[in-house]
Order: structure tokens, then sequence, then C-alpha cells
């Protein structure tokens, strides 16, 4: 079982990592919830390991989303709770070149609705489509719909940008 | 002959399909130049996607190594029971002192006003975390009027409080009563009054919120705070303190509760700034610490979490050792019950 979770957290830390830094934003943050997660799944000890852990870094990335939202409302958030200092921004010490690539991807993936967005970063982050589907309570026929408009809606508005600023990033 | 739909296309290559589907697609597939075109667009789609997304990448750092998250996650797991574990151990002081008191009063029904044996068992018990007051400076206990029931005043100043005093005049048998009934009184609070006094470790002269608290009957609270007392309904009462505050009237409220998986809650009523200086300053981990002597250096940081609501000068706060959601799910449901009344 632990052996499980160990190959688990081998094959997929960096996964659930990225998954969670293109929800915060912050690599810090991505890094402790991620660990967050995996020490929760050495003391739950999910059935289905890698659903199970996606399923908790998508409501920790929720919960800091709210906690922003919350904070903005002048409702207090206090002590010892994970959520007390995010930082909201693009990570530092990058390139600028770097910067400006992922800043017109991630302006794209924000033009896409919550739902496409969960989707496609559940499916990058490598879960199945059954998995996508129990996680996301759509059916597993939906699943491969959603995942087409998602990546035609990222792709078109990511084009559209490059040739509006007209500073066209390499295609890789 | 019927053409693939681009959601199908995706599935495909996705292998997001079943056998039987698989196989009719590339039946299909070997046939139809239109649809093999549109799958190599659509395959050009996805890696573009994948690509893109792969922009959105944190820049790497070592993971920390799987050993030390398990030592964090046994860390966390023994916290919890330490922290269940001073639970049951608060919960049988309360108990016995409890027990005692009624005992006392019922075998000495005459001594009982002057009987100061709760607050100095009390004291006899925590001794690592309560300071006996200084000898010149006499320690007022004054019982709050605990309306249904003959409110015991306790005054006593000066003297010098033997840390026996409370176990002496407690009759041995009903001490063994207490311990065999503890575990029944964790769910039935028990009617003591009881007045402890609670010190920060540190001895700051400072603090409001290390004064007195006084440990309250479920009904004497209640009759105190009427509706504001802040509880969640359904679960089982472990415990109430109560502070009043010195520079304004109203009491902060702090009421435990028992979870079904035996984990324990605190919801936290009071002035917005006494209960925001009260989490800040974790006096919470201070209350179990009174009856833990010595033991609240083992708090954890994140052992803890809080979570509170400001309403107008009031504020609603819940602690206790879950995910943030559930906490949330909490406050709102006890907003919720707080403003329905």
């Amino acid at each position: 079982m632990t052996d499980d979770l160990e190959q688990l957290y081998q094959s997929t830390y960096t996964a659930v990592v990225r998954f969670l830094y293109r929800k915060v934003w912050d690599a810090e943050r991505a890094e402790d919830l991620a660990q967050e997660v995996f020490v929760r799944a050495l003391s739950h000890r999910p059935e289905k390991p890698r659903a199970w852990v996606f399923a908790v870094a998508a409501n920790l990335a929720r919960d800091e989303a709210r906690a922003a939202m919350r904070r903005k409302r002048h409702l207090t958030l206090l002590k010892g709770d994970p959520i007390a200092q995010p930082t909201i921004g693009p990570a530092a010490d990058d390139t600028v070149e770097h910067d400006e690539q992922m800043a017109s991807v991630q302006d794209a993936l924000n033009t896409l609705t919550p739902r496409d967005r969960e989707i496609l970063l559940l499916w990058d982050a490598g879960l199945s489509y059954p998995e996508i589907a129990a996680q996301t309570g759509l059916a597993v026929g939906a699943v491969g719909t959603t995942l087409a408009r998602a990546r035609r809606r990222l792709v078109d508005a990511h084009d559209r940008q490059q040739s509006r600023t007209g500073t066209d990033a390499a295609h890789s | 002959m019927r053409h693939i739909p681009e959601d199908e296309l995706h599935a495909y290559l996705d292998q997001g399909l079943n056998r039987t589907q698989c196989v009719e697609i590339e039946s299909h597939l070997a046939d139809c130049p239109s649809c093999r075109a549109m799958r190599d667009g659509i395959a050009a789609l996805r890696d573009r996607t994948t690509a893109l997304l792969a922009r959105l990448a944190p820049p790497r750092s070592l993971p920390p190594t799987f050993e030390a998250l398990r030592k964090r996650a046994a860390e966390v797991a023994s916290e919890r029971r330490r922290r269940l574990h001073a639970l049951a151990w608060a919960a049988s002081l309360v108990a016995a002192v409890g027990l005692g008191w009624t005992a006392s009063s019922l075998t000495r029904p005459n001594e009982a006003l002057q009987s100061p044996a709760p607050a100095v068992a009390a004291g006899a018990a925590s001794d690592g975390t309560m300071r006996r007051p200084d000898a010149g400076q006499p320690l007022q206990v004054a019982a709050a009027p605990s309306p249904g029931r003959d409110a015991p005043a306790v005054a006593r100043s000066g003297g010098q409080p033997s840390r026996t005093a409370g176990l002496v005049a407690r009759p041995p048998d009903s001490a063994r009563a207490a311990s065999r009934d503890a575990a029944l009184s964790v769910l039935n609070p028990t009617p003591a009054l009881e007045l402890t006094r609670l010190e920060r470790p540190s001895g700051h002269g400072d603090l409001e919120l290390g004064g007195m608290w006084r440990t309250m009957s479920w009904d004497g609270a209640k009759a105190e705070a009427g509706e504001r007392l802040p509880h969640i309904d359904g679960l089982p009462v472990v415990q109430v303190q109560v502070q009043s505050g010195e520079q304004s009237s109203r009491p902060v409220m702090v009421v435990a509760q028992q979870l079904a998986s035996g984990q324990v809650i605190r919801t936290i009523e009071g002035p917005a700034t006494d209960v925001s200086q009260l989490l800040s300053r974790r006096a919470i981990s201070d209350v179990d610490s009174l009856f833990l002597p010595g033991d609240s250096a083992g708090l954890g940081r994140d052992a803890s979490h809080a979570m509170a609501m400001q309403l107008g000068d009031r504020m609603l706060a819940i602690t206790g050792d879950l995910p943030s959601d559930s906490l949330r799910a909490m406050i709102r449901r006890l907003n919720a019950e707080m403003r329905g009344k």
C-alpha cells in the first residue's frame, strides 16, 4: 500500500505541482500544496490514489481562490490556515521572454470556461477519461467533446493574441 | 458511410474509447481519407495544446523525499492522537471535579457554600501552567450567577490554597466513581461550576485574554449567553468556557464539541477584537494546556486550523484539526444557525 503511494508520488508529484501551479500561479505555494496533498494521502490511504490526489489538489486550489475572494469581501481568515498568505501573481525570477510566453498562454487559458479549463488541465496532468469523468461529474462520453472544444479554444485564443500583438512566439 | 465526429477522434487519440469503438474507428479510417485528414489535424491540435500548456510550468525544483512526507504524516497523526488524549484527560478532569463538587455538596450541604474545592482541585491538577497568585495578592474567584441552581458564590481571599485540598475534600469512593463516569460525562456535561485561572506560561502581564476563564455547564452558559452561545446543533458538547471581557461587558464564549470521528471543534463567539486576539495568539492551545501542564509546546503550527467570520463588531470563529473546507462549511452553518435565532 505504502509502496503504491510512494510510486505514485515519484510518478505524479511533478504533475500535481504543475496542476496546482496553473491554478494558484505561485510555484512555492503549488509545491506546499502538493506536499500537503501527499501527506493527506498517507493518512487517508485512498482506494484510487491517483484520482484522489488530483481531486484533493483541485479542492485545495479552490480553497485558495475562494480565500482570495473572501479577503476582498473583508471576511477574515486567521492563523494556521494555509490560505492565510497566498501570493497571487506570476512567478518571479524568470526570463522576460519566458514570462511573456507564459502570460500569453495564461491569458488564452483564461478565455476558457472554468469547466473546460479544469478538464483540459486534468487531462494534461495525465488523468484518464473515466478519472476525469468521476472527478468532474461529467459523463465519460462528454469528456471528449469538452476536450475537443477546450483545445480548439485555447489554440484559437492564443493565435488571435499572437496576431494581435504581432510578436509571434515560435510555435513548437 | 457515417464520418467520425470530431469529439470521437479526440477520444480515440486520447485512448478514451473502449476496444470495440477503437476497432470501428480504425476500420473506418482505413477507408476514409477525409477522416484520416481530420484525425491528423486533431493530432496536431493536441500536440499544440500540450506544447502551449507546457509553458505553464513552474521552475523545476527538487521534491522532498517520500520519507520526509511519511514523517510529516506520522507527526500529524500523533498530534491528532495527542489532542484527542488531551481532550479525554480534560473531560475526565472536569467530570472528576464536577462529581467531587456534587458529592461534597451532598454530603456536607452546610459547607458547600464555603467550599473552595473545585477551584483548588483544578489548581492542583494543572499545576504546571497555572500560577499561584502572589502571596500578598488574594485570588478573587467570583462565580458568575448561575440561574437555575443555588449559585455558590465562592469568594476566597488570602489564605493558602492547599494543592491537595480538592482531593482531600473528595471522598475516595467518589473519586473512583468519577473516573468510572468520566466517559459518560464527556457526553453529558456535569452541572459543575468550575473556576479556573489561566495564565500564559510566559507570564506576560499585559494579557487581558490570559485572565479568567470559567468552565461552565451548558445550561449555565446558556442562561448567561442566551442565544449567543455558539454551537453546532446535534454535536455533543464537551466543554463550555467563558471569559468576561474586562473592557467590554460582553463575554467571549468558547464551546468545544466532539465530532463523530472523535475530533474536537471549538466554536467561539465574542467581540471581534477579543476573538481575533485569542485566535492570533493561539490562546486556544493554552486553554488545552490548562489541562495538560507544560505540553503546549508540542502544538504544531498547522495542527489546528481556524476560520473566523466577522459580523459587525462581533466575531464568530471555529477551530479544529480539520480540512479548511470542512471548517468553512461548519462556520457557514453556524452563522446561519446564529442568525436564525
